[in-house]
């Protein structure tokens, strides 16, 4: 069932239309029972999807706890990374689907200043958002929900850098303050010290567009909508070797096989399944052992991998997993925000390697230093950005070594110590371990 | 119509007979309008030819069968394949080393680009060096730019495109100037000698004024030695021969970003990674369409528009293909090799087995080879070891002109010595030979095709000839348009290097043949002709 993408509910910018499609609801269950709210949403097993799969109650808790006012709420739509698509699509076709969740949620926390954030290269979605939030000006649900907060709510859009740091939860605040997006080191986290030093609230577009549905509709059909256990839907970002790329609306806890081979419409010209990348592309590769497992935060996590942003990048024979993997290491290495020098250089000296390995120019030795890169960078950056380029490289050198051995050909493969490069880099490396990544 | 193979006619002998009784040929009076004329006998327009292209930028567009097989193929290349593939960098690359490749390669490298130059053969192994007519250009003084536009307009049945014509015959004289300063020669009108005069000019068929220029009856082979010097003496220039392309390749924002050669010599893949990339790749005749015989030479594979297509550029008048009258028709193993025009532009005449004329040797080739598969179909041809044609009159144009065989069809007289026969005394068998491919993709008057990063030039483009091409209008194209492509890469190249290069476009388009319900086991392009057993898939294996 779609809850997300269902026709009726994509109707741009138009708030009469919306509310003529049953939206509000949520908003005034909201009204009539404040203090349900957080009950509800923790009832419903929400959780964050804009990569981390945090508790999204607890979160809300949090910044709850805080003493008012002047508290925030940051809606990310920052959406940046390879394979991703998802959140552009509800801004720009139900922007008042993920504006009502967030009122639900400034409703929630006590925060009167609610910021849609979004990715200034999402042109469309930008307008429309700006146009949808300028038609709730006068409508009545929004006085009441003043009335509520004690003062009236500022709803606005801000359009960030678009560089994809500026989609970590710090970086975003900093960039809603106008600076640079440049993360810091946790904590305090948001829900203590945000925009201002104000407790800020940082859910994903995808996570409060849940919300307003699970208070007009109750945990009970929320959780009903998943399949073994896991609760709700979750929008799927298929792309790569399928017959059928696109967003695809699915209850969570759908298998990869139902999402590749039933939605997706199989690999594309019926080759073999080789691997998909998990959104991200920051995560441990999902292969055709994988098939059956179901697509939730907890059955991903037991399989050591992670559904991240819920992208699907899948790779079919006759696709090169090292060139993908080179690619998105490249992007991470692009997109370091160069605070943490372990990040900066080692993703940047991971994509030189693979770079070269790629083009025929490995060197004896390569394959060793990547593994110990792969070993050495994680939980080096005061993000995620680093471990995420450090666990998909780990992950295709695990399961798919033999595509680089074959690009190293007969003498890369070699374990000579010409290249030192690598395990010099790694031994300056082991310093910087600081531990970061989102909540 | 009958396959134009069908050796039916009247017996050699016979027809020589004929010939010998009845000279000067008399006309034959039932000559036929030249549209019922081409409607009737012209290949392009027999039941079935034309199929409606299904997928791709110009989906609808009707389209020589043949050719619509290969442009709605799947790859040759994977994305496996370019895994550790060594890459070379380039601002700006040039694939396809005839005429049109190598000005554009002069053009940008003089321009101050890093260029890649890389063909199928060797440099020069093209349809320029095979050239022999001349090239057009609107120098005299009685002619003008305004009736080169017409002219050309005319005799593509005017559907070419105006703008590019009116691009190419302004950049006529300046192309002539350029070729010279290149070190060209052209024949000189009598009584000029070598430190001053004029060109020599004449009439090429459908012109209205003298205006084609030329070298000997070999004016493609005197073009290329010059740009094959230029070429191999500019420092900007890196060549691989013997390297074809087998696939484009694409940025991460839909950009062309160069392609994936085969290094024959190895057998493996190399990327050529370029700011920008023109395609040269020629024509098309080695796909034998309506399995005519063919003037072109090996590599004339129709791998460019393959390529392009695939990226999504657009492509026009793909049913269009252009049979030259003047094929040799025997014997076999020179079936398909080009009888000058400059032979009946000098006043050769066509004569059919009953020793008579048949069409006015000057109108446009359309009609001119649309008139002999007539006479050949309906008997009058000449038969001889099972092959038919018509006979062009050489020994009546020696007789008339005495001395010409020698002194300026030195490319005929030497095709007659190679086929056993003195041109002097004997008359040539010929029947049409598929020579040139109208269309071709479709591009703006820079050489730009719809797709960002890609530029072609020569005769893989379409728009300048409309459906029939003027002799002597090829030449012209590829140096105006290759200086042209060649200038505008250099100038866009600089902008910005490609990043995460790949096959990207492969997924889009394999859907879409998918839901056409295309087959995905037909693999294109075809580099080789089939006779070649060159099997790509087999040579890739050897890298290892
Ligand atoms: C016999 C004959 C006589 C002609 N006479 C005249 C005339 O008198 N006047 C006139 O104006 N025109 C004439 N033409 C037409 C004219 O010669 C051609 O149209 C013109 O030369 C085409 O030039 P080009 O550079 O576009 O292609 P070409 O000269 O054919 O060059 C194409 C090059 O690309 C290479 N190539 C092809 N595929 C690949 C690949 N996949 N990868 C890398 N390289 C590739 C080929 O090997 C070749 O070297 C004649 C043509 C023929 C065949
Ligand atoms: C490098 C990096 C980039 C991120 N980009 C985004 C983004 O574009 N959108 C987003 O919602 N979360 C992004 N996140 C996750 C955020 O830090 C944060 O966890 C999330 O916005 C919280 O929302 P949620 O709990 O609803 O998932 C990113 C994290 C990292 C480390």
């Amino acid at each position: 069932m779609r809850v997300l993408t269902d026709e009726r509910r994509c109707v741009g910018a138009d708030l009469g239309a919306w509310m003529a499609a049953g939206g509000g609801a949520g908003l005034e269950r909201a009204l009539a029972d404040r203090g349900g709210i957080i009950p509800a949403i923790e009832a419903a097993g929400l959780r964050g999807l804009g990569g981390a799969g945090f508790a999204t109650h607890r979160k809300w808790a949090a910044v709850a706890a805080q003493p008012g006012p002047g508290k925030w709420v940051i809606c990310n739509g920052n959406e940046d990374e390879p394979g991703t698509f998802k959140d552009r699509f509800l801004l720009s076709r139900t922007p008042h689907q993920v504006i009502e969740g967030a009122l639900v949620a400034a409703l929630a926390v006590g925060a009167a200043d609610i910021v849609l954030y979004i990715n200034p290269r999402e042109a469309a979605a930008v307008a429309v958002a700006r146009e949808a939030v300028a038609q709730w000006e006068a409508h009545p649900l929004l006085a009441r929900l003043a009335g509520a907060l004690g003062e009236a709510p500022r709803l606005r859009v801000v359009t960030g850098s678009g560089l994809y740091i500026g989609g970590e939860e710090t970086a975003a605040v900093a960039s809603v303050m106008g600076g640079f997006p440049f993360p810091r080191l946790k904590p305090p986290f948001p829900a203590e010290s945000g925009v201002g030093d104000a407790p800020t609230l940082v859910n994903n577009v995808e996570t409060l567009a849940h919300a307003g549905h699970i208070l007009a509709q109750g945990p009970e059909w929320y959780r009903g909508l998943g399949l073994g256990g896991a609760p709700g839907t979750k929008l799927f970002s298929l792309s790569g070797d399928v017959l059928r790329p696109g967003l695809h609306e699915l209850p969570m806890g759908t298998t990869l096989r139902s999402l590749v081979f039933g939605h997706g419409g199989g690999v594309l010209a019926g080759r073999a399944f080789k691997a998909v990348f998990t959104g991200g592309p920051s995560n441990t590769l999902l292969t055709a052992a994988d098939l059956d497992v179901p697509l939730d935060f907890d059955s991903l996590r037991a399989r050591g991998s992670r559904l991240g942003t819920g992208a699907m990048i899948v790779v079919g024979e006759g696709t090169s997993i090292l060139r993908k993997t080179a690619e998105y290491v490249a992007f991470f290495a692009a997109n370091s925000c160069g605070q943490c020098p372990p990040c900066k250089i080692g993703t940047h000296q991971v994509s030189r390697i693979l770079e070269r390995v790629e083009a025929g120019a490995g060197r004896p030795g390569d394959l060793r230093a990547l593994e110990n890169l792969a070993g050495l960078l994680p939980g080096s950056g005061r993000c995620g950005l680093v471990d995420g380029a450090a666990t998909v490289l780990a992950s295709s050198l695990r399961t798919f070594r033999g595509e680089y051995e074959r690009a190293l050909g007969p003498s890369g493969q070699e374990d000579g110590q010409e290249d030192g490069q690598g395990d010099g880099q790694g031994d300056r490396l082991r310093g910087g371990g600081l531990r970061g990544g989102a909540p | 119509m009958s396959a134009p193979a069908a050796a039916h006619g009247i017996p050699h002998a016979a027809a020589l007979a004929a010939w010998r009784g009845r000279a000067p040929a008399p006309p034959r009076a039932l000559a036929l309008p030249a549209p019922e004329l081409l409607e009737r006998f012209h290949p392009d327009r027999r039941p079935g030819a034309m199929v409606p292209l299904r997928v791709g930028a110009s989906a609808g567009l009707p389209c020589r069968a043949e050719l619509a097989a290969l442009l709605q193929s799947d790859a040759l290349v994977e994305d496996e394949d370019i895994a550790g593939a060594p890459l070379l960098d380039a601002d700006v690359l040039v694939i396809g080393g005839g005429g049109a490749g190598c000005v554009a390669a002069l053009t940008a490298a003089r321009a101050g680009a890093r260029v890649l130059l890389a063909t199928k053969l060797r440099l020069g192994d093209s349809n320029t060096v095979m050239a022999e007519g001349g090239i057009q250009a609107a120098m005299g003084p009685e002619d003008s730019l305004q009736r080169h536009f017409e002219d050309t307009l005319r005799a593509g049945h005017f559907a070419a495109d105006k703008a590019l014509v009116a691009a190419l015959v302004s950049d006529g004289p300046g192309v002539i100037r350029w070729l010279i300063q290149e070190g060209m020669g052209f024949d000189l009108a009598e009584g000029s000698d070598r430190m001053g005069g004029n060109l020599l000019r004449r009439k090429p068929g459908g012109a209205t004024a003298a205006r084609l220029l030329s070298y000997r009856d070999f004016t493609g082979l005197e073009m290329m030695r010059a740009l094959r010097e230029a070429v191999l003496l500019a420092p900007g220039i890196t060549l691989l021969e013997r390297h074809p392309a087998l696939e484009l390749l694409t940025d991460d924002r839909g950009r062309c970003a160069g392609a994936v050669l085969h290094e024959l010599a190895r057998g493996r893949p190399v990327l050529a990674r370029a700011g920008a990339t023109v395609l040269a790749t020629g024509g098309a005749g080695r796909l034998h369409v309506a399995g005519f015989p063919t003037s072109n030479h090996y590599g004339a594979t129709a791998d460019g528009l393959v390529l392009a297509y695939r990226l999504g550029a657009a492509l026009r008048e793909v049913d269009s293909f252009q049979y030259h009258p003047t094929g040799i028709a025997w014997p076999p193993r020179m079936a398909g090799q080009l009888v000058s025009e400059a032979a009946r532009a000098s006043g050769a005449a066509l004569v059919n087995g009953l020793g008579e004329r048949f069409v006015d040797e000057l109108d446009t080739r359309d009609v001119v080879a649309a008139a002999i598969l007539r006479e050949i179909a309906e008997g009058r041809g000449v038969a001889r070891d099972g092959q038919a044609g018509v006979f062009l009159d050489t020994p009546g144009l020696e007789r008339a002109k005495p001395g010409i065989l020698g002194r300026s069809l030195v490319t005929l007289t030497h095709l007659a010595h190679r086929a056993g026969l003195d041109a002097a005394a004997e008359p040539f068998l010929v029947r049409p030979t598929l020579h040139y491919q109208n269309g071709g993709i479709a591009i703006g008057p820079d050489g730009w095709s719809g797709v960002p990063g890609l530029l072609c030039a020569g005769e893989v483009t379409g728009g300048l000839h409309g459906r029939n091409r003027m002799m002597g209008n090829a030449l012209l194209e590829l140096v105006a348009f290759g200086r042209r492509a060649g200038a505008a890469a250099a100038a866009d190249a600089r902008a910005e290097r490609p990043r995460n290069i790949g096959l990207t476009h492969l997924a889009d388009w394999r859907r879409a043949l998918i839901a056409q319900g295309l087959p995905l086991a037909r693999k294109a392009p075809l580099v080789f002709p089939p006779y070649g057993n060159f099997d790509m898939a087999k040579d890739r294996g050897r890298a290892a």
